[in-house]
């Protein structure tokens, strides 16, 4: 769920299964994809203040990446609230990120503070916009952290069997797997 | 959902839109995508071919994000079928040794041999029809330039995504046999995700059977032998699916497999659009907690997530974004 931080209201889904699953089901309402059965259960979920948020967030989000600006007064406000609350460490913790985590981490982090940045300046006509862009580096440093887990190679090898590129490239996509320099492709 | 609610749809509702007025351009496009889907695979087809039953021998660059290895490949098929042996030649050696469908993966450093007694599918040869017309339904696929790569004329050809759910990809193929001599996996902004590429080889070469041998007969006894179980995924439903696949993905196989390292029999689902494919794997919680996430390894794409009581990887020669979306549409059937 690490990884998801941006796409859910962070710390309320992240421990609970069955919030998962309204987050879930919430991105497919707002993507107007929800099975039909499921739309009624979905809204009437909407009463949660949890759900709502999520709800919010994900039209903003989608709006700012779109480019169409049409927040709620006070959006900021409550996101950069949401994004100081935090937990610290979701993580398990890395000996060594690798530079290519680095790289990730760096994206994120810029990703992370201009998204919220320009929501925070299309929101906030005083332009107090400080506390949200130093909520949203933390944030995303703390993804940061475990931005690259771990690649599990015997998934790597077997889907490699299955892969069309096998087919014309013999053992080649094998090198994917025993790289030497990648620090995951360990026997 | 970031990703499937950018404006996508909303283009493909305008060209929609755009097409009503002219039935003629919608009839000659539903007649187009399967030609071209034929010549496509007719590329795909021969490059499989001249990779299977050509002897060569050569080096290859493979390059990743900022990473290039240098290996070298043997590749003998006779009588006894197909061998093939790739020899990295920087960093911590590495051996991997074909003989038929086998897959030996030597570590000297680590004393390790990891065996995949797994068959190699050619999956070209025997493209589904579905596949073939999803070719050319979501890939716009062009010759491109005669190039010389590895001191030999190749064709270079293109398969662009028309959405932004699938990486792009060039191959060159030699003019004379066909055997692809550089391929590369291009990001929606064309930059090299991954690449493979000769800077020499000798094609019809006589190679003796020693230069595809393993580095043992006889293992030395410090050495770790790791097996994965015999594994032929028996097909069959796993009770899991994949409910927002990008359009063209066509199920090839679903079953469960016993893996190494994997208490519990792991689903897997395989998905291919006809060039690439993305594997889905569905296991109990391990014990020890997993990292989630995304992650990448070369041209291969990671996301893991949990679901209930359950882990999913989805991992495949797709973009992150895709592999996500995937992850996050899988469900109990």
């Amino acid at each position: 769920m690490v990884m998801g931080k941006l796409q859910a209201v962070p710390g309320e889904l992240q421990a609970a299964g069955t919030m998962d699953t309204k987050a879930e089901a919430i991105s497919l309402l707002v993507d107007g994809e929800l099975e039909h059965e499921r739309v009624e259960h979905a809204c009437s979920s909407l009463r949660e203040p949890g759900c709502i948020r999520t709800w919010v967030c994900y039209h903003v989000i989608g709006d700012a990446l779109r480019g169409v600006a049409t927040m709620p007064a006070g959006f900021a406000a409550r996101f950069s609230e949401h994004l100081a609350a935090e937990p610290t460490v979701l993580a398990p913790t890395r000996a060594r990120p690798t530079p290519t985590a680095v790289a990730w981490a760096a994206a994120a982090t810029i990703a992370a503070v201009s998204v919220v940045g320009w929501v925070a300046l299309t929101t906030m006509p005083g332009g107090d916009v400080g506390p949200a862009i130093a909520a949203a580096k933390q944030a995303a440093t703390i993804r940061a952290a475990d931005a690259r887990p771990r690649v599990d190679n015997e998934y790597l090898l077997v889907h490699q069997e299955y892969s069309p590129t096998t087919a014309i490239q013999g053992v080649r996509p094998y090198l994917r797997a025993v790289a030497a320099s990648e620090p995951d492709a360990r026997p | 959902m970031l990703v499937r609610s950018i404006p996508k749809r909303r283009t493909l509702a305008r060209l929609v839109r755009a097409s009503r007025g002219a039935g003629l351009v919608v009839a000659t496009l539903l007649f187009v995508p399967v030609a071209l889907g034929q010549d496509a695979a007719a590329w795909l087809q021969r490059a499989a071919g001249a990779a299977r039953s050509l002897n060569y021998v050569g080096t290859i660059v493979y390059q990743h994000g900022s990473r290039v290895e240098t290996s070298r490949l043997v590749h003998l098929f006779d009588a006894n079928g197909e061998f093939e042996k790739l020899t990295n030649l920087d960093g911590p050696a590495r051996e991997v040794v074909r003989n038929n469908d086998q897959v030996r993966c030597y570590y000297p450093d680590a004393k390790i041999v990891r065996i995949e007694p797994r068959s190699f599918r050619n999956a070209f040869p025997s493209l589904l029809p579905q596949q073939l017309s999803a070719l050319a339904t979501y890939y716009f696929f062009r010759k491109a330039e005669i190039a010389r790569i590895a001191g030999l004329e190749t064709q270079a050809f293109v398969f662009e995504p028309k959405d932004g759910l699938r990486y792009g990809h060039k191959f060159w193929a030699d003019l004379t046999s066909g055997l692809l001599l550089k391929a590369r996996l291009l990001n929606e902004k064309n930059e090299a995700v991954e690449q493979f590429a000769f800077t020499d080889i000798q094609i019809g070469a006589r190679l003796e059977r020693e230069m595809i041998r393993p580095p043992f007969i006889f293992l030395p006894p410090d050495w770790q032998v790791r097996e994965s179980p015999p594994g032929e995924v028996t097909p069959q439903e796993t009770g899991w699916m994949a409910r927002d696949l990008p359009p063209g993905f066509a199920k090839v196989v679903e079953g469960f497999r016993v893996l190494r390292g994997k208490p519990a029999p792991v689903a897997h689902l395989v998905f291919s659009d006809g060039l690439v494919a993305v594997s889905v794997f569905i296991e109990p919680t391990p014990s020890s907690p997993q990292p989630v996430g995304l992650s990448q390894q070369g041209g291969i794409n990671v996301y893991s997530r949990q679901l209930d009581d359950h882990l999913v990887t989805v991992l495949g020669e797709a973009p992150g974004a895709t592999v996500r979306q995937i992850a996050y549409s899988v469900g109990h059937r």
